[in-house]
């Protein structure tokens, strides 16, 4: 007994440690900066203001659209990500030749960075120099220019086409990875039974590789929530701010207004969000045994 | 018939999703041996007239690239490894044990992921720069170790949980020891999830930019995502040079997903002769 | 088996690799403080100058580090280390060290950033230090003047900056246009360059960050002699620019040069798409800095492009300012009088010629200026503009205001809501007015 827990504890101790000094530790410190007058204009007169920058950020209408925006976003590119991730994976899991190579060019795209997307989907979309307009025009699909990223109504669906084309890639690897450790006793057993292939899809695959699905789509879900990149660079919240997602707006608030406390109200109005949502989440898929939380 | 049906499906949706991947990249490529003048030219040109290695010559003579990426090399891999093995020990004793405290630990290794990181930022820098950290390749390895072993230790204790306790229960009544059995016997089966995490874990750390940019000051020290990053100026983006610079990016990973598919394969095979 | 021993080797060598760089890091940093132990003990041991620079580039970084390698040449006793952050992070990085008190000696301020700088006592004035300077009279007062906040000088530009029009050469000449005086005649000749049907539009526009360049420069350049040249967001009695009949009438025009001359995915480019939609052939007209040129001379064909003064008002006037960053010395650091020999040096008429020229910046030299390089090709039209101080008139940027940093994200958006047609131009106008109307009562108090 004495032996199992020396066994846990060393186990858990470096994870532990690291985590709590190098992620929390910072955090704590730094989160006092939502309460504070804080701009890089006058760091001398950094002061206390209590829940003035909670109270700024509500008021705000362009918070209250980011905040729209945000859950827009988030669904979306999760619902498509994870059900071309699956599909893709499904297809991926038997043997066919070239695997190898066509798994290095599926999943690439979840290898680059966010800036470079944002870099390469700008220049694509691009609705004067860009290579998709181009293509559209060319193959007669459409016969005026689409300014996907300058009108409203496309802004957004062209920030999630990005995003999807950059983590369809997750799904498929995470997923993939959990379906061939499925044992082949079970499906050995559901032919015997004579199971259509839709059947064991539903009766065997998936209920195997649940715990992966929930903890990929709640993960999935927090990080598209919280990554400003793609839209930061593709629209940066333009035009005329339709298309800022929270996360988009914290960083505008920093780098176009240097008031870290309003950027850190932002930043715990979102963790807020976040908490809620997983709460709900895990409520949802009654997936308790998944985390353990 | 409808087995037919299915493997056209199959067939066209793989190409499908194949061509979608590829043309980005396809872009990128050709904008990489075009020479500075065709980049922007207007017809746009799907083949280069001229194909030109200028813009890869470029990238190392105007800066030291080959440095960048060894650099980024031996940061990625080595703090993948050094979060791999974190967290494998981690997740182990989440996954199998249950004692007080249990819920909360693994609660708040989720929580980092909700935690908006900018927050953090200064006192992180500050922490560093007590540490006498800063400017050194450890800080980064230090700080991506840390950024994923709530990721890592989630995700591998998924893969533990599906691994029946017997397997290594046979092993300790056989006279191993927890230990040696979670290295001979666990990790083994384990293998293709062990794999996935550390590909993740690789791509998170070659990309990472923000903190590879406060944290390194020398030229020699650098990251390949600072020099990408670098191109972009003030009134231009050098897309000759960001195109080159981001295909070479991407070749490592490509060959890793491509490699790491029969190592995926070969750890589970061996893993159910074992079982 | 195989692959347990294959494992455990991979794991050894990832636990080497640990120490290995454990020691290099170890070693780079022990020297660092053997060094500034040794400075602290004696003067005429070596000194390390510690520099970093902000408007990175490749090209750029490689002139300057030239210039100080010559520096240390010449100063055996004093070592320099040339930090070079990308550009898109490089003034958060600044900022970050300065905040946690990291040795820098010399760092780049920019024109954007001097107030916050002074106002945060991060940078040393330079008056002491200038006022010994042999050189420093021929710095001109632009220069000087872009490098002040108050009466004290900050930094030394390393170079300047001013709008000018970069225009299609050879679509002028095919349809006999000539390069427009007034913003009415720009917009008339773009309006003749622009044919969708052919992808071809007159103004490369730019709706996106940055996009107060162009409606500041309109407003500025119709309120014409109104205008406050020393508090140039509001006019000599005290109304705000946007306030005036003049202002509004500016905007009708850059909206009418939006709808009808722009390309209308243009309401969301900065300065990437600007000037690539230039550079390949898109649009015919670009209002931008001289450090542009470097890139329309790698990208297009000689003779296809030229340049030509700014756009003046209706009142014969077009109001300029001139931009720029340079050298500054941080508050902290201990060694402000070799830092300052280094700004000396690369400040001096022979680098500083040098480096504009290399680089394509105004010199701040007035000696300079008698320089062949700059009296032909697209330099020209930016000597012709400071030789008629009547027509081309500098004003100072509202920089003082700390507002003026949020100020073109605010403009953006509610420009870019106006040109979708969301929000009419008196409400734009009055949220501007009311915007800057603010600020100047923050700033009394």
């Amino acid at each position: 007994m004495k032996n199992q827990r020396m066994f846990i504890l060393s186990g858990l101790l470096p994870a532990l440690l690291l985590v709590l000094v190098f992620t929390y530790y910072p955090f704590f410190k730094g989160i006092v900066m939502a309460f504070q007058e804080y701009k890089l204009f006058d760091l001398r007169n950094v002061h206390f203001v209590g829940l003035d920058n909670f109270k700024a950020a509500f008021k705000d209408p362009k918070f209250l659209m980011a905040l729209k925006n945000s859950g827009y976003w988030v669904f979306c590119s999760l619902i498509l990500q994870f059900t071309f991730g699956l599909i893709l994976a499904l297809m991926m899991k038997k043997q066919f030749k070239g695997r190898g190579i066509y798994q290095g060019f599926a999943f690439y795209s979840w290898a680059l960075s966010g800036f470079l997307i944002g870099m390469i989907w700008k220049w694509m979309f691009n609705s004067q120099i860009g290579v998709i307009n181009d293509l559209l025009l060319k193959f007669g699909i459409i016969h005026e220019r689409i300014g996907f990223l300058s009108d409203p109504k496309w802004a957004m669906v062209s920030n999630i086409v990005a995003n999807v084309w950059y983590g369809v890639a997750f799904f498929a690897i995470m997923l993939l990875a959990a379906l061939q450790s499925v044992p082949s006793e079970l499906y050995e057993a559901a032919e015997m039974d004579g199971a259509a292939s839709w059947r064991k899809l539903m009766n065997v695959t998936l209920p195997y590789i649940m715990p992966t699905i929930i903890a990929t789509t709640l993960l999935r879900a927090i990080w598209i929530f919280n990554d400003p990149s793609i839209i930061y660079g593709l629209t940066n919240g333009g035009p005329a701010g339709s298309t800022h997602i929270l996360s988009s707006l914290m960083l505008d608030k920093i780098i176009y207004g240097g008031d870290y406390g309003a950027a850190s109200a932002i930043g715990i109005i979102m963790m807020v969000i976040l908490l809620l949502y997983t709460i709900f989440f895990l409520t949802v898929t009654k997936a308790e045994k998944v985390g353990d939380f | 018939m409808k087995q037919r049906l299915l493997s056209m499906f199959k067939f066209s949706y793989l190409s499908l999703y194949l061509i979608i991947m590829i043309f980005p990249l396809y872009w990128i490529v050709i904008t990489s041996l075009k020479p500075q003048k065709d980049i922007f030219s207007f017809p746009l040109k799907y083949w280069p007239d001229t194909i030109t290695m200028d813009n890869y010559v470029n990238i190392f003579k105007i800066s030291k690239f080959h440095i960048y990426i060894g650099n980024s090399f031996l940061i990625a891999i080595t703090a993948a490894f050094v979060v791999l093995i974190i967290a494998i020990l981690s997740a182990y004793v989440l996954a199998r044990f249950s004692f007080r405290g249990h819920r909360q630990i693994m609660l708040a290794f989720f929580a980092t992921q909700m935690l908006p990181g900018f927050i953090a930022l200064a006192p992180l820098y500050l922490m560093m720069s007590n540490m006498h950290l800063l400017n050194n390749r450890i800080s980064l390895v230090l700080m991506y170790t840390v950024g994923l072993i709530p990721f890592s230790t989630i995700m591998l204790r998924g893969f533990f949980q599906r691994i029946p306790g017997s397997l290594e229960e046979a092993a300790m009544i056989d006279g191993c020891s927890r230990w040696s059995a979670l290295i001979r016997i666990i990790i083994p089966v384990m293998l293709p999830g062990i794999a996935s995490t550390f590909i993740f874990a690789f791509v998170q750390n070659w990309n990472e930019l923000f903190l590879a940019v406060m944290f390194i000051d020398n030229d020699a020290l650098k990251t390949l995502p600072v020099a990408m990053n670098s191109f972009i100026m003030k009134f231009d983006v050098d897309w000759g040079a960001m195109s080159a610079g981001a295909v070479l990016s991407i070749i490592p990973t490509i060959l890793i997903f491509a490699f790491a598919q029969r190592f995926i394969v070969e750890g589970l095979t061996q893993g159910a002769e074992k079982g | 088996m195989a692959s347990r021993k294959k494992l455990l080797a991979t794991l050894l060598t990832g636990a080497v690799t640990v120490g290995l760089m454990a020691g290099c890091g170890n070693n780079s940093n022990d020297s660092t403080s053997s060094n500034a132990n040794a400075n602290a003990g004696a003067s005429d041991e070596k000194i390390k100058l510690r520099m970093i620079e902000s408007l990175t580039s490749p090209n750029r970084t490689k002139l300057i580090q030239t210039s100080i390698d010559k520096f240390e040449a010449a100063n055996p006793n004093i070592e320099v280390e040339f930090i070079s952050p990308p550009f898109d992070q490089a003034d958060n990085k600044i900022r970050t060290m300065l905040g946690a008190k990291e040795d820098i000696d010399i760092l780049e301020v920019r024109d954007l950033n001097v107030a916050e700088m002074v106002n945060n006592g991060f940078v040393e004035p330079l008056n002491q230090y200038a006022d010994k300077w042999a050189d420093f009279g021929s710095v001109t007062a632009v220069a000087k003047s872009v490098g002040s906040v108050g009466d004290k000088i900050y930094f030394i530009p390393n170079g300047l900056y001013e709008r000018q029009l970069f225009y299609r050469a050879d679509w002028f000449k095919d349809l006999g246009l000539t390069p427009p005086k007034t913003w009415d005649e720009l917009y008339e000749t773009a309006k003749k360059l622009t044919d969708p049907a052919k992808n071809r539009f007159g103004f490369s526009f730019r709706g996106g960050s940055g996009s107060t360049g162009t409606t500041d420069a309109m407003i500025l350049a119709f309120n014409g002699e109104n205008v406050n040249l020393e508090d140039s967001m509001f006019t000599k009695d005290g109304a705000s620019i946007y306030s005036t009949p003049e202002g509004k009438a500016a905007m009708e025009l850059y909206l009418k040069l939006y709808k009808d001359a722009s390309p209308p995915d243009s309401i969301n480019w900065g300065f990437q798409e600007q000037v690539q939609a230039f550079t390949s052939g898109v649009t015919g007209m670009l209002l931008q800095d001289p450090d542009v040129i470097q890139s329309l001379t790698e990208k297009m064909q000689e003779g296809t492009w030229a340049t030509a003064p700014l756009q003046t008002g209706p009142g014969g006037k077009a109001l300029l300012a001139a931009g720029g960053a340079g050298w500054g010395i941080a508050a902290n650091s201990e060694h402000k009088e070799a830092a300052w020999k280094l700004i000396e040096f690369l400040s001096s008429p022979a680098e500083n010629t040098q480096f504009s020229k290399d680089f394509g910046l105004i010199p701040v030299h007035a000696s300079a200026a008698e320089d062949e390089f700059f009296k032909t090709g697209p330099y020209k039209t930016l000597l012709d503009m400071s030789n008629q101080p009547d027509t081309f008139v500098n004003y100072k940027p509202a920089f003082q205001y700390p507002g003026n940093a949020q100020w073109g994200q605010v403009a953006m958006e509610s420009t870019q809501a106006l040109l979708l047609g969301q929000t009419n131009l008196d409400d734009t106008l009055k949220k501007w007015d009311q915007y800057w109307v603010d600020e100047k009562a923050k700033l009394k108090k």
